[in-house]
C-alpha cells in the first residue's frame, strides 16, 4: 500500500503509469507491462513518452480523452434513477478525479516542483476545511444538541 | 524532490534561491488566492442550496444536455491547451498556433454557451433578483465566466505572439504561465458543474413553500 | 527579437529623471515605494487618529451633544477601517517594501512594477473610501460592516457602497503586495541564506503575505455580495429572498480572523528583530518563533466563529471554537516567551526602540490575556459588543501592532534616511504614548464589565460611566499629543541632523551592512550568507563559536538539524534581480508608468460602481490601456 502510494505521488520512472523525465531515465530493459509481453510497454512508451519530453502527445490525448469519457459517465449517471443517497458522493468522486487529473498531468503538478504543490494544495486543504465548517454550521449549527 | 533531480530536469534552472521561476511561482501563489475565491462562492451557493422562497428553482431550469456540451467543450479547450504548450516547446510554431487558436475557439464557444444560458433563464424568469438560487448561481456562473474571458484575450494575444514568431521554445513559459490559468479555470468548472449542475439540478421548492405536490 | 518587435505606442516618454515627481510616479525602487507607503499611511493615521479625537470628545461626558448620532456612526466606522486597512495593514507594508530586499540581500522585490502598483491601487483606493465625507455620506454600518444593516434596505445611500468598493479596491492592492512578497523571500535570498538564515522580520513577512493572499480573496467575495446585494437587488444577505444575513457574519470573519494576524505578525517580526539587537543577544528559540507564526497562521483559521459566539451556532459549534481560540494563545504564548527569553541575561540597552518593542510585549500581553477571556463562550457571552471587547482589541492593535510599528520606526529610521531620530523626543513620544494609551484604555475594561455598550453615541448621567470616560477621553488626548511629538520630533530631526553611521545600532541583519540610506542598487556586492545573523559574525566572528559550537553546524551552511525542511526548498543557487551576469553588472529595472495608468482605470472601476456605467467604461479603457502597455513593455529598454 504504502508502495502503491509512492508510486502514484512520486515521479521517479518505476512504474507503467509514472513517465520518466528524459531519454536517461527509461527503463533498461524497457519495463513490460502489468497484462505480460513486450508489446504493450512498446505500444505505452510509443504512445505516451515525447522524444525528449516526459510526456508525449499520446499521453495528454490519453488523459484528455479519460477525462471526457468520465464527463460523459457523469452525464449517464445523472440520467440514471435509483442511485439514490450514492448519487452525490460517486459524482463528488468523479469530479475529484477530473479535477485531479487536470491539476497533476494538464498542470503539470505531477512532474513538477513539490513546492507548486504545496502552494496550491496548502489552499485546497485550508479552503476544504473552513468551507466544510461553514457548511455544517450552518446546516446543523441551530440545533439545539448535535451530539 | 531532491537536488539531484532537479538538475535532471529538462526545464532550465532559474537563477533563483529555490531554482523555480518566479513568474511561475508567482502564477501559483495567485492560483492559491484565486482557490479561495472562489471557495467562498462555491460554499455560499451550497449554504443557500434548496432555500429559494419562490420559482423558478433549479429542477425548472438547468438545461443539463446544454451544460454537458459546454463542459465538455471546456475540458478539451484544456487538452488543446497542453498540445499547444506541447508544440511550442517542441519548436513546432504552426502546430502551436494551430492548437492555441482551437483554446481561443473552444473558450469562445464556452462564453456563447454561458451567454445563451443566462438569456434563456432571464427568458424563462430567472435573474440574478428572483430568488436566492438565481443570485448565487448568477454571480458565481459569471465570476467564472469573466475569468474565462480574460483567459480567452490572454490566449488570443498568446496566438498572435505565437503565430508572429514571439513565442519560441525559449519563452515558452509564457505560455506555460497562461496555461496555469486556463487549466485553473477548468478545474473551476468542474467543480462548478458538478455541484451546480448535476447535483443540483432536481432541487424543487423547499419544504412547505410552493405548491405542494400530492403524490397519489 | 529578430522578427518584428511588438511595442505599444507610448503616449508619454518612459520616465527617466531620478527627482521630481515624475520620479515618484515612475518609481518601480522598493525603498521609494516604501516611503509612498509610509508617508501615505501615516497622512491616514493622522485622519484616523482625528476621528477617534473626535469619538472620544463626543464620549467625554454624558448627554454630551458635542456631535450628533448620525456623524459619530460615520466616526466610528470610518476610524476602524482607516486604522485596519489604511494604516495598520500599509505602515507594515512600508517596511516589508523597503526593507525584505535589504534584509535578504537582493537588488529589488521580485516583481517592481507589480509592487509600484500595490501602491497606487492602495492610495486610490483610500482615497476612493475617503472620498464619502466629501459628499457627507460616509460608510456608517461599522468597520465589520453587519448585514442586514449595511443591505441597501437599512442603509440607503451610497455610504456602505462606498465602503465595499473601497475595500475591494484595497484588498487588490493587498492581494499583489502578498503575492510579491512571498516570491521576493522564497526566490531572491542572498547565496548561502537558507530559509532559516532569513531574518525573523522576513519570516513573519513571509507568513503575512500568505495569510493575505489566502483572506484577502474572501473580503473580495464578502464585499462583491454586499455589493451586488446594494447595487443590483440580489439576496446574499436579504432574508426576505432567502438569504440569510448570519452568511456576511461567517464570510467577513473567515477573512477578519486571519486579518487579525496579519495586522500583529509584521509587528511581531520586528520587535523580534529589536530585541536581539538592543539585548546583544541572538532572538532565543528562532526556530520556535517561525514556527509558532506558521501555526499561528495555519490555526486563525478555525477560529473565526469566536466573533459569533452569541449569534446562536449551537452547543458543538461554540464549544469547538472555544477550543480552538484557547489553542491559538500556545503559539502566541511561545513567542512572548521568547522575547523574554532573548531578554534573559542580555545586555540591555534601553534606547527608543527598545522602550517601545518592550512595552509592545506588556500591553500585547494584556491584550492578548484579554482575548483569552473572549474564548469562553459564557464569558463571551457578558462582554459581546461592550466596551471590553474595544479594550481588548485597542490592547491588542495599539499597544501591539501600533507599538511595534513605532519601534520599528525609531529602530531603522537612521537606516531609511541616514540621520537618527531624537532620543529626548522619542522617549518624551514613548512616555505620552503609553500613558495615554493605558489611560484611554484601561478604564474602558471596567466600563465594559459595568454593561457600557460599543457604538453607542452617548450614555445617561446615571450609569456611573462619567468618571472613566472622561478619564478615557483625558487619555486620548495625551496618545494624540504623544503622536504630535512624533510628528515634531521627525521635523526637528530633519532640521538637527545627528548622522547614523552604517550600522548606528550594532545591528545583526543584511540591511545594516550597506550605507545609511542605502543605494538606489542596495548592495554594492550581493552578500554571501553563511549564517544567520550573518552580519553579526562577520563584525564579531570571535562568537562564531560560541553559537556555532557544533562543527557539523559549520560545515553544512544549511543547517544540519532542519535538513528536512530544507530539502522542500532547494537552494539550488543565490539569485537576486541583475545578479546572474557576475558581480559587475548592476541591472535595475526601468521606471515605469503603466502601474499608475493601470491604478488610476481599477479605481475608474470603483467610482464607476458608485456613479454610473459611462465612468466604468472609462475606467475599463484607462485599464486595458496600462494592462497593454505594461505587457509589451520591457523590464528594461535597450540600450
Amino acid at each position: 500500500m504504502a508502495n502503491l502510494w509512492h508510486k502514484l505521488t512520486q515521479h521517479d520512472g518505476n512504474g507503467w503509469w509514472n513517465l520518466p523525465h528524459g531519454p536517461s531515465n527509461e527503463l533498461n530493459p524497457p519495463f513490460e507491462g502489468p497484462i505480460g509481453g513486450a508489446w504493450f510497454g512498446n505500444l505505452w512508451r510509443t504512445l505516451t513518452h515525447g522524444n525528449v519530453s516526459h510526456a508525449g502527445v499520446g499521453f495528454y490525448w490519453l488523459v484528455g480523452f479519460v477525462l471526457a469519457v468520465i464527463t460523459l459517465l457523469e452525464v449517464w449517471l445523472f440520467t440514471l434513477e435509483g442511485l439514490g443517497g450514492w448519487f452525490i458522493p460517486i459524482l463528488l468522486f468523479l469530479s475529484v478525479v477530473k479535477f485531479v487529473g487536470v491539476v497533476a498531468y494538464f498542470m503539470h503538478l505531477r512532474f513538477d516542483n513539490r513546492m507548486f504543490t504545496f502552494f496550491f494544495a496548502s489552499a485546497m486543504i485550508i479552503g476544504i476545511l473552513i468551507f466544510s465548517i461553514l457548511l455544517v454550521i450552518m446546516k446543523y449549527g441551530n440545533q439545539p444538541v448535535l451530539f | 524532490m531532491t537536488q539531484a533531480a532537479a538538475t535532471e530536469h529538462h526545464e532550465p534552472v532559474e537563477n533563483t534561491s529555490t531554482g523555480l521561476n518566479s513568474r511561475k511561482l508567482m502564477m501559483w501563489a495567485f492560483l492559491a488566492s484565486d482557490v479561495m475565491f472562489f471557495g467562498v462562492f462555491i460554499a455560499t451557493y451550497l449554504v443557500y442550496r434548496g432555500k429559494s422562497l419562490v420559482g423558478p428553482y433549479p429542477s425548472e431550469i438547468l438545461d443539463i444536455p446544454i451544460t454537458s456540451v459546454s463542459t465538455f467543450v471546456l475540458l478539451m479547450s484544456s487538452l488543446a491547451m497542453v498540445l499547444g504548450l506541447h508544440y511550442v516547446k517542441a519548436g513546432e510554431k504552426n502546430k502551436a498556433t494551430l492548437w492555441i487558436l482551437v483554446v481561443v475557439v473552444l473558450g469562445a464557444i464556452f462564453m456563447g454557451f454561458q451567454f445563451y444560458e443566462f438569456r434563456t433563464f432571464a427568458h424563462e424568469g430567472l435573474t440574478p433578483r428572483t430568488n436566492i438560487f438565481g443570485t448565487t448561481f448568477f454571480i458565481l456562473t459569471g465570476i467564472h465566466g469573466a475569468h474565462v474571458t480574460i483567459g480567452v484575450i490572454w490566449m488570443a494575444f498568446m496566438a498572435y505572439s505565437s503565430h508572429f514568431g514571439q513565442l519560441r521554445q525559449d519563452n515558452a513559459l509564457d505560455l506555460e504561465i497562461a496555461g496555469l490559468y486556463w487549466h485553473f479555470v477548468d478545474i473551476v468548472w468542474i467543480v462548478i458543474f458538478t455541484v451546480i449542475y448535476l447535483i443540483s439540478a432536481s432541487d424543487g421548492p423547499p419544504l412547505g413553500v410552493g405548491p405542494t405536490i400530492i403524490h397519489g | 527579437m529578430t522578427t518584428k518587435s511588438l511595442r505599444m505606442p507610448q503616449l508619454f516618454p518612459r520616465p527617466k529623471s531620478s527627482t521630481g515627481i515624475w520620479s515618484w510616479i515612475g518609481t518601480v525602487d522598493h525603498k521609494r515605494i516604501g516611503t509612498l507607503y509610509g508617508i501615505t499611511s501615516f497622512i491616514w493615521f493622522i485622519v484616523g487618529g482625528l476621528e477617534a479625537l473626535m469619538i472620544r470628545g463626543q464620549l467625554a461626558s454624558a448627554e454630551n451633544d458635542l456631535i450628533g448620532p448620525e456623524t459619530y456612526n460615520q466616526l466610528f466606522t470610518m476610524h476602524g477601517t482607516t486604522m485596519v486597512f489604511l494604516v495598520i495593514m500599509p505602515l507594515s507594508a512600508a517596511f516589508f517594501n523597503w526593507l525584505i530586499p535589504l534584509q535578504i540581500g537582493a537588488r529589488d522585490v521580485a516583481f517592481p512594477r507589480l509592487n509600484a502598483l500595490s501602491f497606487w491601487v492602495f492610495l486610490f483606493g483610500s482615497l476612493l473610501i475617503n472620498f464619502s465625507w466629501i459628499t457627507g455620506n460616509a460608510p456608517n454600518g461599522g468597520w465589520f460592516g453587519y448585514a442586514p444593516l449595511s443591505g441597501a434596505t437599512f442603509n440607503p445611500g451610497l455610504g456602505m457602497t462606498y465602503w465595499v468598493v473601497g475595500l475591494n479596491v484595497l484588498g487588490l492592492a493587498s492581494i499583489a503586495a502578498g503575492l510579491n512578497f512571498i516570491v521576493t523571500i522564497l526566490n531572491m535570498r542572498a547565496p548561502g541564506m537558507s530559509m532559516f538564515k532569513i531574518p525573523i522580520f522576513t519570516w513573519m513577512t513571509l507568513i503575512t503575505s500568505v495569510l493575505i493572499v489566502l483572506a484577502m480573496p474572501v473580503l473580495a467575495v464578502a464585499g462583491i455580495q454586499l455589493m451586488t446585494d446594494r447595487v443590483y437587488g440580489t439576496h446574499f444577505f436579504n432574508s426576505l429572498g432567502g438569504g440569510d444575513p448570519v452568511m456576511w457574519q461567517h464570510i467577513f470573519w473567515l477573512f477578519g480572523h486571519p486579518e487579525v494576524y496579519i495586522l500583529i505578525l509584521p509587528a511581531m517580526g520586528i520587535v523580534s528583530e529589536v530585541l536581539p539587537t538592543f539585548a546583544r543577544k541572538p532572538l532565543f528559540g528562532y526556530p520556535f518563533v517561525v514556527f509558532a507564526g506558521a501555526a499561528i497562521a495555519f490555526m486563525g483559521w478555525f477560529v473565526w466563529s469566536h466573533h459569533m459566539f452569541t449569534v446562536g451556532l449551537g452547543p458543538a459549534a461554540n464549544t469547538a471554537f472555544s477550543i480552538s481560540t484557547m489553542l491559538i494563545a500556545v503559539p502566541t504564548g511561545v513567542k512572548i516567551f521568547n522575547w523574554l527569553g532573548t531578554l534573559w541575561g542580555g545586555n540591555i540597552r534601553l534606547n527608543t526602540p527598545m522602550l517601545f518593542s518592550i512595552s509592545f510585549i506588556a500591553m500585547f500581553t494584556i491584550g492578548g490575556l484579554s482575548g483569552v477571556i473572549h474564548a469562553s463562550p459564557p464569558t463571551d457571552a457578558q462582554q459581546q459588543d461592550t466596551y471590553f471587547v474595544v479594550a481588548h482589541f485597542h490592547y491588542v492593535l495599539v499597544g501591539g501592532a501600533l507599538l511595534g510599528i513605532f519601534s520599528g520606526i525609531y529602530y531603522w529610521w537612521p537606516k531609511f534616511t541616514g540621520y537618527f531620530l531624537n532620543e529626548k523626543l522619542g522617549i518624551a513620544n514613548w512616555a505620552l504614548m503609553m500613558i495615554g494609551f493605558n489611560l484611554q484604555f484601561a478604564p474602558m475594561h471596567w466600563l465594559g464589565m459595568d454593561g457600557m455598550p460599543r457604538r453607542i453615541y452617548t450614555y445617561g448621567e446615571n450609569m456611573g460611566w462619567e468618571t472613566s470616560n472622561m478619564a478615557a477621553s483625558i487619555g486620548g488626548a495625551i496618545l494624540g499629543l504623544g503622536i504630535l511629538v512624533f510628528i515634531i520630533n521627525v521635523f526637528y530631526s530633519k532640521m538637527n541632523k545627528v548622522m547614523a553611521g552604517n550600522d548606528p545600532w550594532d545591528g545583526r541583519t543584511l540591511e545594516w551592512s550597506t550605507s545609511s540610506p542605502p543605494p538606489v542598487h542596495d548592495f554594492d556586492e550581493i552578500p554571501q550568507v553563511k549564517y544567520r545573523d550573518d552580519f553579526w559574525f562577520q563584525k564579531y566572528p570571535e562568537t562564531i563559536a560560541e553559537y556555532h559550537h557544533d562543527e557539523h553546524d559549520q560545515a553544512v551552511p544549511s543547517g544540519a538539524q532542519l535538513d528536512e525542511v530544507e530539502e522542500a526548498l532547494p537552494v539550488v543557487s543565490g539569485g537576486s534581480y541583475g545578479h546572474g551576469d557576475g558581480h559587475s553588472a548592476i541591472h535595475l529595472p526601468d521606471m515605469s508608468y503603466y502601474p499608475f495608468i493601470l491604478a488610476l482605470g481599477i479605481a475608474g472601476l470603483g467610482a464607476g460602481f458608485l456613479s454610473n456605467n459611462v465612468v466604468i467604461a472609462v475606467g475599463a479603457v484607462i485599464l486595458v490601456w496600462g494592462l497593454i502597455g505594461w505587457a509589451m513593455e520591457p523590464v528594461n529598454d535597450p540600450k
